[in-house]
C-alpha cells in the first residue's frame, strides 16, 4: 500500500478511527490494532513475505532475552548476538545480494578465461522493505549486548516496533531505545500532535506528488537517453534527479513522521534540509540520518570512530560508506556511489571540518547566506549530485557512459519535456521550492510555520491546489526507496 | 476530540471552497458541452454552445469550441447545396477535433488547398462508430445528397461491433440530472479529468466485484482474430443494407495496416472507395500525434488532408 494511493486513504482514518474512538479502552488492544494494521499494510504487497517480518521478530525477541541471560557469560552473550547477526544478515543475503555475488562471482572468472555458465542466479523478489526492518530488528539485539537496552518481555508490544507501518517499508530506522518505549506505554490523545501530523503528511505528498513524481519523467527519459544528449542536458537530468529523490524519500519519511504523529508516536527525523549543507560532512548529518546514526552506532563507533589513529579512522569512515552504497542495492553503482562519499568525506574530516557545522543552519543569524556559505552550498550540492550518476545509474558501463558524455560534448541544447510540458514551469518549480524550504530550514518538522492564519491557510490551500496541478494519473508513483 | 473533528471539517470545506475557486480563476475545469437527441435520435451537442475545451494530462491544450445548428464542432454552418461544392467528413473525435484549434482542423486544410473553392462539414462526434455514421448520413438523406463528396472514418477494430443503430444510453447518461448538477463545480470536472477519480473508482468497482463475487475471475477465451473479423464484415454488411450506401460518392478512410485483410479484400471486390492513411501516418518521420494522446496532431491533420485532397483533385479534375 502506498502513502500516496485512495487505499492509504481509506486505510488511514479507519485504523486512526479505530485507534483512539473503539478500540482506546487498553494499550494491548491499540497495540494488537497497530499490529494488525501494518500485517494488512504490508500483505497487500506480499503477504507471503510477511512470515519474513515474522520470523525476524521471533528470532530477535528470543535472541534479546538470551542475551540478557546470558549476561555473565560473555562468550554465550556473544554467539546469541551473532544468531541475530547472521540471521537478519543471511535473510538479506539471500534475497538482495545472493544474484549479486554470484554474477560477481561468474564475471570475476570470466575475467581470468574462465567461462562459467550462469545458472547460479534465482528468481528471487526483493521483499519490501527487507533493509529497513532486518536493521531496525538487529539494533534492538545489539543494544541489549551493549546494555543500553532491557530486553522486552512483552511479544506484542515488540512484534508492533518491528511492524509500524508508518515506518515499515522506508524508515525512518528507529532504535528500539526509542521507539519500543513509546510503543510500551499507554499514548495521550494530542490535538496539537495530530495537528502536527496532518501538516506533515500534507508536505509530505507535496514532495512526493508535485516535486518527485514531475521531475521523474525528464530524469527518466535523460538517463536512459543520456548518449544522445549533450552535456547541458545530462548536467540538468542529474541536477533534477538530486531534487526528485530529495523529494521523493523526504516527502515519505514526512508522511511516515506524520502519519506516526497521529498514533501519538514520534519518529526520528530523517532529513534536515540536505540541500542546504556547508560540506559533505554537514550532508551527512542531514541526509537519511536514521541509517548514518545507524551506522555510526553500530559500525563506526565499535570500529573506534574517530577515537583510533588517524589512518584507522580514515579506515573507519570508508568502511561504513562502502557498507552503506552496499546497503542501497546489489549493485557495483552503489558501491561507486558510497565510496565517492568516502573520497569526498576524508579531505574534509582530515582538515578537522566535520563536526564544525553540527548545531547550526547556513545563514544562522541573517536572512540571507553570506557569498561564502553560498560558495560552499553550490559545492556540496554538486559533490552530491555529481555522485548521484552513480546512484541513478542502471550499470557502472552507463554511469560511466553518461560523465564521459558531459566531458565529450560540452554542448548546449535546449531541453524539450518528454511530455511536452513547458520547462519553464519546472525551473520556476524548483525555485520555489528550494527557496521555500530555505526560508523553514531551521524546523523540519514544522513546513507551515506562519503566524497569521490566513497565510497558513492559503499556504494549504496552495500546496493542495498545487498537488492537483501536477497530478498526473498516467505515472508509476512508487517510492525510490522501496527498491532498497 | 469533538474540536478537532468540527476543526477538520470546518477546513476541508474551506479548502473545497477555495480549490473551486482557484480552478475557476485558473480556468482549468473543461466546458463540457451538452448532448442531446435529435428529432432522428441521433446524438449530438445541443446547438450553439461554446466554450473552451482542455485536452492533455496537464490541461496543456486549450481550444475554443462553437457547436453549430447542426450540433457539431465548427464554425461553418452545414447548408449544403446544388451548386457548390461540399465535402462531408464523417467521424469520431478525430473529426469532431475539440483537440485542435479550428482554423487548423483537417478541414479547413483541405478548403486551404483548394483555395476556398469548397466547403468542407466536419460530422464528428467523440464515440460516433459505422452505425451511428451511416445511421447519421441515411437520417439526414436530402443533405448528404447535396454534399458532393463524403469521407468516412472507419477504425476497423472499434467501428464495427454493431450490426445496426441503437441509441447510446451510457453516453446520454452523462447528461443525467445529477451529471449535470456535478458539472456546476470546475473542481469536480478537473479533478475527473486528471485522472484523480479514477482510483476512487476503480476501488469502487474492485469492492463491489468482490462483494458480488469473490471466486477467482476465469482468464479469457483464446480469441479467434478470423471469427471476429468475419462477423465485423457481417456487421458492415449489415448497416450498409440498413441505412444504404453510396459507393460513388462515399469514400472510406482507414488505416490499413489496422484492418482485416478479409474486410480489405471485400472492399475491393465489391468496388467500395477507401483511402490507407495508416502508411503515411505510421511511419512518418515527423510525430503526427499529440504528445499526451493518441489523436492527430497538426502534422498528422496535415497529412489527412493532403490525401483527401488528392484523392478530391483527382476527382474533380482541378487544377492547383
Amino acid at each position: 500500500m502506498l502513502f500516496n494511493s485512495i487505499s492509504f486513504a481509506i486505510f488511514l482514518p479507519v485504523v486512526f478511527i479505530l485507534y483512539w474512538f473503539v478500540l482506546n479502552k487498553s494499550l494491548k488492544i491499540q497495540n494488537m490494532l497497530v499490529l494488525v494494521a501494518s500485517y494488512f499494510f504490508y500483505g497487500l504487497w506480499d503477504w507471503r513475505f510477511l512470515f519474513l517480518i515474522f520470523a525476524s521478530t521471533l528470532v530477535d525477541y528470543l535472541v534479546g532475552i538470551a542475551i540478557d541471560n546470558n549476561n555473565e557469560n560473555l562468550k554465550r552473550k556473544k554467539a546469541w548476538l551473532w544468531v541475530s547477526v547472521i540471521f537478519n544478515i543471511g535473510l538479506l543475503g539471500f534475497f538482495k545480494y545472493y544474484n549479486f555475488f554470484a554474477d560477481s562471482f561468474i564475471d570475476m572468472f570470466q575475467l581470468f578465461g574462465y567461462n562459467i555458465t550462469s545458472t547460479w542466479t534465482l528468481n528471487i523478489i526483493l521483499p519490501v522493505g527487507i533493509s529497513f526492518y532486518t536493521f531496525q530488528t538487529m539494533s534492538y539485539s545489539l543494544d541489549i549486548y551493549y546494555n543500553r537496552l532491557k530486553p522486552s518481555k512483552d511479544f506484542l508490544s515488540f512484534a508492533t516496533f518491528v511492524a509500524f507501518f508508518p515506518q515499515l517499508v522506508a524508515g525512518p530506522i528507529e532504535r528500539a531505545t526509542d521507539l519500543l518505549g513509546q510503543i510500551s506505554s499507554k499514548r495521550v490523545f494530542s490535538q496539537n500532535q495530530i495537528i502536527e501530523g496532518l501538516k506533515l503528511i500534507l508536505w509530505g505528498l507535496f514532495k512526493k506528488m508535485v516535486i518527485a513524481d514531475a521531475l521523474a519523467p525528464m530524469v527518466d527519459d535523460i538517463f536512459t537517453n543520456y548518449s544522445t544528449y549533450p552535456a547541458s542536458t545530462l548536467i540538468l537530468g542529474v541536477t533534477l534527479f538530486s531534487f526528485q529523490v530529495y523529494g521523493d524519500f523526504s516527502g515519505y519519511s514526512d508522511i511516515a513522521i506524520g502519519t506516526s504523529k497521529l498514533f501519538g508516536i514520534e519518529l526520528m527525523s530523517n532529513f534536515k534540509f540536505p540541500n542546504f549543507s556547508r560540506n559533505v560532512a554537514e550532508y551527512w548529518q542531514r541526509w537519511h540520518i536514521s541509517l548514518s546514526t545507524w551506522f555510526r552506532h553500530y559500525i563506526y563507533i565499535p570500529l573506534g570512530g574517530s577515537r583510533v589513529s588517524k589512518l584507522k579512522s580514515v579506515r573507519n569512515i570508508c568502511i561504513i560508506f562502502l557498507v552503506s552504497g552496499f546497503w542501497h542495492g546489489a549493485n557495483w553503482t552503489f558501491i561507486f556511489w558510497g565510496a565517492f562519499h568516502a573520497l569526498a568525506f576524508v579531505p574534509v574530516f582530515l582538515l578537522g571540518r566535520n563536526a564544525i557545522y553540527k548545531d547550526s543552519v547556513v545563514a544562522e543569524n541573517s536572512f540571507f547566506p553570506s557569498f561564502v556559505e553560498i560558495g560552499q552550498l553550490l559545492l556540496t550540492f554538486a559533490i552530491v549530485t555529481f555522485s548521484r550518476i552513480f546512484f541513478r545509474s542502471e550499470s557502472l558501463t552507463d554511469a560511466f557512459g553518461y560523465i564521459s558524455r558531459i566531458g565529450s560534448d560540452m554542448s548546449y541544447a535546449p531541453y524539450q519535456h518528454p511530455l511536452g510540458y513547458r520547462m519553464t514551469d519546472y525551473f520556476i518549480l524548483v525555485l520555489l521550492f528550494v527557496l521555500y524550504e530555505f526560508r523553514m530550514r531551521r524546523d523540519e518538522r514544522s513546513p507551515f510555520k506562519f503566524k497569521n492564519k490566513y497565510v497558513r491557510f492559503a499556504a494549504y490551500t496552495l500546496v493542495i491546489f498545487a498537488i492537483l496541478l501536477f497530478y498526473d494519473s498516467g505515472f508509476d508513483r512508487s517510492f525510490i526507496y522501496f527498491q532498497f | 476530540m469533538k474540536k478537532l473533528i468540527l476543526k477538520i471539517g470546518l477546513y476541508g470545506i474551506l479548502f473545497v471552497v477555495a480549490l473551486e475557486c482557484l480552478t475557476r480563476i485558473f480556468y482549468l475545469g473543461e466546458d463540457k458541452p451538452n448532448r442531446f437527441l435529435d428529432k432522428n435520435n441521433v446524438e449530438k451537442w445541443v446547438p450553439g454552445q461554446e466554450g473552451y475545451a482542455m485536452t492533455g494530462n496537464r490541461k496543456q491544450n486549450f481550444i475554443k469550441f462553437h457547436i453549430n445548428k447542426s450540433g457539431y464542432n465548427s464554425y461553418h454552418e452545414f447548408a449544403p447545396t446544388k451548386d457548390k461544392i461540399e465535402v462531408a467528413l464523417v467521424g469520431d473525435s478525430f473529426i469532431e477535433g475539440f483537440h485542435q484549434p479550428y482554423a487548423r482542423s483537417t478541414g479547413r486544410k483541405i478548403e486551404d488547398s483548394f483555395k476556398q473553392q469548397l466547403e468542407v462539414y466536419e460530422y464528428g462526434y467523440s464515440g460516433y462508430d459505422m452505425a451511428d455514421q451511416l445511421h447519421l448520413m441515411y437520417s439526414y438523406k436530402n443533405d448528404f445528397e447535396l454534399i458532393d463528396y463524403v469521407y468516412i472514418k472507419l477504425k476497423f477494430n472499434n467501428d464495427l461491433m454493431r450490426s445496426k443503430y441503437e441509441v447510446s444510453h451510457s453516453r446520454l447518461n452523462m447528461q443525467s440530472p445529477l451529471n449535470n448538477l456535478l458539472k456546476k463545480s470546475k473542481l469536480l470536472i478537473y479533478l475527473t479529468d486528471i485522472g484523480f477519480i479514477d482510483p476512487i473508482k476503480s476501488f469502487i468497482g474492485k469492492t463491489n466485484a468482490f462483494i458480488r463475487n469473490n471466486k477467482p475471475q476465469k482468464a479469457a477465451p483464446a480469441v479467434d482474430q478470423n471469427k471476429i473479423d468475419k462477423e465485423y464484415l457481417a456487421n458492415f454488411e449489415s448497416l450498409v443494407d440498413l441505412y444504404g450506401y453510396d459507393k460513388e460518392k462515399n469514400v472510406l478512410l482507414l488505416d490499413v495496416e489496422e484492418t482485416s485483410p478479409l474486410f480489405i479484400t471485400y472492399l475491393k471486390e465489391n468496388n467500395y472507395q477507401y483511402i490507407d492513411f495508416g502508411n503515411k501516418i505510421n511511419h512518418s518521420d515527423k510525430p503526427t500525434t499529440l504528445i499526451y494522446d493518441m489523436h492527430w496532431n497538426n502534422y498528422g491533420r496535415k497529412i489527412i488532408a493532403d490525401l483527401i485532397t488528392e484523392d478530391l483533385r483527382s476527382k474533380m479534375n482541378l487544377n492547383k
